[in-house]
């Protein structure tokens, strides 16, 4: 696969879009929360990803690991160049309503189980953590910031969720 | 290094999440390479965030997948280049100076173009301002002329040396007139026509003195001429009688008298 697209091959990056698209579409919306401006960014991560293959080194990761960085990466570089990390840094009820409104139409649009569900058996202060960073597009340090909670708590109540999950997600 | 302790941190979440500086990256990275537990502990953590997030996943519309391999089928050319040699910026300075070449070979063949233009438009005004400031001189010198004319004709008529003739049309040219004047000191003699037909082309009229009862040569004119004094020739003095007759073109030693058109006696003051 990784030669493949190392190669060029379009049909590598076929298999990979129809596989890992919606996954990264979903990291990508919760961090923008607009449709139109998600898709641009989507559209920009993959091409990013067919022109810069040759930079990708299993050595250091997994291939999903890398393509969720740069999709990650390219979506809060977008928040930043635009209005919308206003809107998503403010608090006031509007925003809040409309992040709500948000919410309820991803969940909508998710595939397979409700992520809700996977993350029930969780201590609610390591939820909370999962739920920021995995479905609510925040980073690690805006997370602390936020909410005033130390960094260092931040990483090792995700690590702690994290270990919990394999066990929900069959990770053995 | 206590790889417990360095597990237990998190920063192998906040690797895998890419939220580490590049300093922090390059470490673990080395760190990766050296312990193999971290290395297995990676891929579990890996695992369950790629089933996680797989699980959160959205399906983007279809429209975004066309794009994207649009976009990747329009590149296909370039980057199978750029895949084959590998001084890339070579490459794209060489398209970057072809680029530039064009643009500034377009930009100036407009701009030649444009001059040339401009310049033939001004050669042609500038060929006619020539020609209107010739034509305008011309006409300045024949009014000039004109005027000069006129001064020297006033100045004939003004002089009171000058005495004025006036010829009244005979029965032959009832309605004509003639005027002579005379300056009897210098012998000048002008003609100025008011109003006398044309002739045709092989006759001339020629104006006639009666000096001591004797036609003298005056000189010949064409008809049709109004307007400024003619020079005619000098005379002696004494004489009594202008008149003028129809001669052949160049005139005659002698009058015809038969065909005198207008006559009048001198008028001393």
């Amino acid at each position: 696969m990784v030669k493949r697209l190392q190669a060029k091959d379009r049909s590598a990056l076929a298999y990979l879009y129809d596989h890992y698209a919606g996954a990264l579409y979903g990291v990508i919306f919760r961090i923008l929360k607009k449709e139109a401006i998600a898709e641009e960014v989507l559209q920009d991560v993959f091409l990013k990803i067919w022109d810069r293959f040759d930079q990708y080194d299993p050595s250091k990761g997994k291939l999903f690991t890398w393509l969720l960085n740069i999709a990650r990466n390219q979506a809060i570089d977008k928040t930043r160049s635009r209005e919308i990390s206003q809107e998503r840094k403010t608090s006031d009820i509007e925003n809040v309503v409309s992040r709500i409104e948000n919410e309820d139409y991803i969940e909508q649009r998710i595939e397979g189980i409700g992520v809700k569900d996977i993350l029930k058996d969780l201590p609610e202060e390591q939820r909370f953590v999962v739920e920021y960073l995995y479905l609510k597009g925040y980073t690690q340090s805006e997370l602390a910031e936020e909410f005033n909670i130390p960094l260092g708590t931040v990483k090792t109540r995700l690590r702690l969720a994290m270990q919990q999950l394999r066990t929900t997600l069959n990770v053995t | 290094m206590n790889i417990r302790e360095y597990i237990s941190s998190g920063i192998l979440e906040a690797y895998a999440l890419g939220e580490l500086s590049e300093k922090e990256r390059s470490e673990v990275e080395n760190n990766l390479a050296r312990y193999p537990e971290l290395r297995e502990e990676l891929a579990l953590i890996e695992e369950a965030q790629e089933k996680l997030l797989m699980q959160a996943a959205i399906k983007p519309r279809d429209l975004v997948r066309e794009k994207i391999f649009a976009a990747v089928d329009q590149q296909k050319p370039e980057a199978k280049v750029i895949a084959l040699s590998p001084p890339n910026n070579t490459i794209s300075l060489w398209k970057f100076t072809a680029a530039a070449s064009i643009t500034i070979a377009l930009i100036t063949s407009y701009l030649a173009y444009t001059y040339h233009d401009k310049w033939k438009a001004t050669q042609s005004d500038l060929t006619n301002l020539i020609a209107q400031s010739q034509r305008v001189a011309q006409e300045y010198n024949q009014v000039n002329q004109r005027l000069n004319k006129i001064e020297e004709d006033l100045r004939v008529i003004d002089n009171p040396a000058f005495t004025r003739i006036i010829m009244n049309g005979t029965p032959n040219a009832p309605g004509a007139t003639a005027y002579v004047y005379w300056n009897e000191n210098t012998r000048e003699v002008y003609l100025s026509v008011q109003n006398m037909k044309t002739l045709a082309q092989e006759n001339q009229y020629q104006l006639w003195a009666i000096v001591d009862g004797k036609p003298v040569d005056a000189g010949v004119f064409d008809g049709g001429i109004a307007g400024g004094l003619l020079k005619m020739k000098d005379i002696g003095t004494g004489a009594a009688t202008f008149a003028v007759t129809i001669e052949p073109r160049g005139g005659k030693p002698s009058p015809t008298l038969e065909t005198m058109q207008v006559a009048g006696n001198v008028v001393k003051g």
